[in-house]
């Protein structure tokens, strides 16, 4: 495997050699073949299969896409700049929208940080219970890729499949936190407002439905034949590429690198819960795809365990009626669904964080896009955007 | 369409020509944010916006009636929405979903958004929420329905403005 | 049984009437089928409201909204060709139904040729493809277009071998004698040998109309509709809707006449034979075309250098062979 550089080395790098006509072929295969011209395809920022306002710039030969610019930023929303304005109530909500698809895995670094710089201590079984709704928010993440990977592939119905298990999760999520999708529901300090009856039943109904569903997904994708032409062995991202990139989640999972920050540095209370970090060695569209969805499985393990274990008590740690963090810095790390959420908090002791920078894993894989969907073909090119699971407002904040 | 602009048209003819756009809505999804998930949501199994003749698979906009901006509106992505309603045949309607699409919602002191994307494109029907709920959609879609068909063929060609007509109460957009 | 003599042009005129009804009612018909049963395999009820009774009218209202929609041509397309290239699409599509048997006398032109003839116009589309994707100065249509040329050649073959076992078969090239030579239909019997010439129909039709998993020249997330991405207004359903539409139910009545034997009963039973062939016939081509229906919503979508594959490497070597063994089955059972 070639070393790899910064993006822009390799990029060089990529002009400066003869561009290999066919994948599989390799550069030197390339001589001898007549000129073609090479045409720039503009893909996005609306289209189809780049899930939101993601732009490319595709230097195509025929079929073989020879080079990938990714253009981003149609999303930014300045979000960085906008939490100073906010007080931490507010910034709760807002940190929610970032990443749409996992609301409540946003609320939870912030709430961690404001509790850390706070010296809050959360009891019990508000941790059980943000555990319980991060997975569940992890399910539903992870089934929203599961459609729209179906959807690019143009195998239109895992998407209404998926969509329906979706909605049965979220009913249970709206019963306990009042929202669909931006939940607002983490307070420094622990949980806005105790479960609502019936939560348990339900919670393990939903997703006990998902376990035994779960199979079936497998078959309709990932056990056909055409699906695994399709991915197998297409848009490889190397693990030391994949470290040198700083990519993290369920895509560095798929290229062989067991990273999970639950695992590594647990917080809340995830070190009681007997779970796998999956992961596959190859690093191709199909393994980061099996990641996914095998992740659905234990997700849904963690929240059995803790329902199980559900202490009683109260949801609320102590905390002042005005919440002003002290002066002083801390950086807090969470597995968010697609990746490490970090957030480095910096208060001088105002109601409003003085800085708080986000890092947020859509943006670091996506710099590896570049790097995967050089010498791919055009129709892969859409496997391998389905395949690197990014949401739009979590690379431009 | 020279024909229907020149004569009145007799009420069976203008009440068909809404009849047909009011059930033959294809959709062009512009999902830009969160609520695009939502929007996904009304087009999946449980809300099925295709019960009621939006047809969301149109992937060109030379092929829509009907665009969705769902989302946030950043200036950055302000331009190519004006372009992609500049490439929509007429006649054509537009949908607002959401605050930030409505009036730039939670990000009303942004720098980098657009406080309401009727800023740049005229729209039809907002739909408040953040992000709305698919059956929100839905009623938003209705409303639309009812506009439609209460308009005047002839006087949308020729560019008068039309009169906002007296929408009937609301309900299901039922029968024919 | 009706005592009327018309005159040759007279009759002509009521062919052509008929025909270019027949089309696009099939067309509107086959849309709302496709509607329906996505939705029904799909946990979702499809149109429910146009038109009252389970939205029958939604294709209807497509059908007129397209009709007075604005036709925009792009300022760098090649206007003469742009608008030309629907019909090119069209036309040949349309010609396929010329030689189709409804019944034994329902027939526009019984050829003596009309395997060949089917064959020989099925694959004219293409051109008005290429047309469509090179003058509309859009990258993606131009894509697009050069996928769907290369795909449409790779599989008129398999269809066209799949054809000259039927004809071997019969011992003719005329669709009438085709299925009345079909005591049992032939994708029954001779066993194995038929059947497998109607799978390669199956696979090479599904392919011919780019419909999925052979959906690349189309494909909506991939290339946004391929050589139509331009196309708006009466121009957009005649070159898209109407063709795909309509090359479906051709598709279906074509393998419903070569392999389930068209409007004959389906067994040679003489009880059966009170059942006009009408009946027989529309059953079959509606069995063919949810068939294709079915395809749809089941399979993701091959990429272009494996369905190449797929056809040269696997389909056509089957069909050579499949032609060998129909050739010593005619010989010598």
């Amino acid at each position: 495997m070639a070393k790899v550089g910064s993006p822009s080395e390799e990029r060089a790098g990529a002009r400066g050699r003869v561009p290999s006509r066919h994948p599989e072929e390799g550069a030197a295969g390339a001589e001898g073949r007549f000129k073609t011209e090479e045409m720039i395809l503009n893909v996005g920022p609306q289209h189809p299969a780049t899930h939101g306002v993601f732009r490319l710039l595709a230097t195509i030969d025929g079929e073989v896409l020879i080079d990938a610019d990714p253009v981003i930023g149609y999303m930014h929303r300045g979000y960085e700049k906008l939490v100073e304005q906010r007080d931490y109530r507010q910034i709760t909500n807002l940190v929610s929208r970032m990443d749409w698809l996992s609301g409540i895995n946003n609320e939870l670094p912030l709430a961690l940080a404001v509790e850390k710089l706070m010296e809050i201590e959360v009891p019990p079984r508000a941790q059980y219970l943000r555990v319980i709704l991060c997975e569940m928010n992890r399910i539903l993440n992870h089934l929203m890729f599961f459609a729209s990977f179906g959807a690019e592939l143009g195998a239109i119905t895992p998407t209404f499949y998926a969509f329906r298990e979706r909605e049965d999760i979220q009913r249970v999520m709206e019963a306990t936190t009042g929202g669909r999708m931006h939940f607002g529901f983490f307070r420094p300090g622990g949980i806005k407002e105790d479960v609502p009856e019936g939560f348990v039943e339900g919670a393990l109904a939903g997703v006990r439905q998902v376990i035994d569903r779960l199979p079936d997904y497998e078959n309709l994708l990932v056990g056909n034949e055409i699906f695994k032409q399709r991915t197998i062995d297409i848009g490889i991202l190397e693990e030391e590429a994949a470290y040198s990139y700083g990519v993290s989640g369920p895509i560095a999972r798929g290229s062989g690198i067991t990273m999970d920050v639950r695992k590594d540095e647990p917080y809340l209370v995830y070190d009681q819960f007997d779970f796998d970090v999956q992961s596959a060695p190859n690093g191709d569209c199909f393994d980061r795809f099996w990641v996914l969805i095998r992740e659905v499985g234990e997700s849904a393990r963690i929240v059995e365990q803790a329902i199980e274990g559900l202490p009683p008590g109260p949801i609320m740690g102590k905390v002042p009626r005005v919440i002003q963090a002290p002066e002083g810095e801390v950086y807090v790390r969470c597995e968010n669904p697609l990746g490490e959420l970090g957030m480095y908090l910096v208060s001088d002791g105002d109601r409003r964080p003085y800085r708080l920078k986000i890092r947020t894993p859509s943006y670091s894989n996506v710099s590896a896009l570049s790097y995967v969907l050089k010498n791919t073909y055009v129709s892969d090119m859409i496997a391998i955007l389905g395949s690197f699971f990014f949401v739009l407002g979590d690379i431009d904040r | 369409m020279a024909v229907i602009e020149k004569v009145k048209l007799p009420g069976p003819a203008s009440w068909l020509l809404n009849w047909s756009r009011k059930y033959s809505l294809w959709m062009m999804q512009f999902g830009l944010a969160c609520c695009g998930i939502e929007m996904g949501a009304a087009i999946a199994s449980k809300f099925d916006i295709i019960r009621f003749g939006v047809i969301p698979f149109p992937a060109s906009p030379r092929q829509a009636d009907l665009l969705v901006v769902a989302g946030t509106v950043t200036d950055k992505m302000a331009a190519p929405i004006k372009r992609v309603y500049d490439q929509m045949p007429e006649p054509k309607y537009v949908i607002s979903m959401g605050s930030c699409a409505n009036c730039g919602g939670p990000y009303w002191d942004s720098y980098a958004v657009t406080k309401g994307v009727d800023q740049i494109i005229p729209v039809d029907v907002y739909v408040p929420g953040c992000p709305p709920r698919p059956e929100a959609l839905l009623q938003g879609v209705i409303r639309l329905q009812q506009k439609i068909s209460g308009e005047n063929p002839s006087e949308k060609w020729l560019g008068h403005t039309t009169p906002i007509p007296v929408i009937p109460e609301p309900g299901l957009a039922g029968g024919v | 049984m009706f005592d009327i003599t018309l005159a040759t042009w007279q009759i002509l005129v009521i062919k052509i009437i008929v025909i270019l009804t027949v089309v696009p009612v099939g067309a509107l018909v086959g849309g709302y089928a496709e509607h329906k049963v996505m939705a029904h395999l799909q946990h979702r009820l499809g149109p429910m409201y146009p038109g009252g009774f389970h939205g029958w009218a939604t294709t209807l209202a497509d059908g007129i909204k397209f009709l007075y929609k604005e036709d925009i041509i792009p300022a760098a397309a090649d206007r003469k060709v742009f608008s030309l290239a629907p019909a090119a699409i069209m036309v040949p599509i349309i010609m396929t139904y010329l030689v189709i048997p409804i019944d034994r006398a329902l027939i526009v032109e019984d050829l003596d040729v009309g395997i060949f003839y089917l064959l020989a116009v099925g694959s004219l589309s293409t051109i008005g493809l290429l047309m469509a994707g090179w003058s509309s100065a859009n990258k993606y249509a131009l894509i697009g277009a050069l996928r769907s040329a290369a795909q449409l050649i790779a599989y008129e073959l398999p269809i066209v071998l799949a054809a000259v076992v039927v004809a071997m078969l019969a011992g003719s090239l005329s669709l009438i004698d085709i299925v009345e030579t079909q005591n049992w239909p032939f994708a029954i019997w001779p066993p194995g040998i038929g059947f497998i010439a109607f799978l390669l129909f199956t696979v090479g039709a599904v392919a011919e109309m780019t419909r999925v998993p052979f959906d690349m020249p189309v494909a909506e997330s991939e290339i946004i509709t391929g050589p139509f991405t331009e196309y708006s207004g009466m121009r957009y359903i005649f070159a898209h809707m109407f063709a795909e539409m309509g090359h479906m139910v051709a598709f279906g009545g074509i393998g419903a006449t070569l392999f389930l034997g068209g409007y004959q009963p389906i067994v040679p039973i003489p009880f059966l034979d009170f059942i006009p062939g009408v009946i027989w016939f529309s059953a079959k081509t509606m069995f063919m075309i949810f068939l294709f229906l079915w395809i749809r919503p089941t399979f993701p979508r091959v990429r272009e250098d494996q369905l190449q594959k797929f056809a040269w490497k696997f389909l056509i070597p089957v069909g050579l062979a499949l032609v060998l063994v129909t050739g010593a089955w005619v010989l010598y059972v």
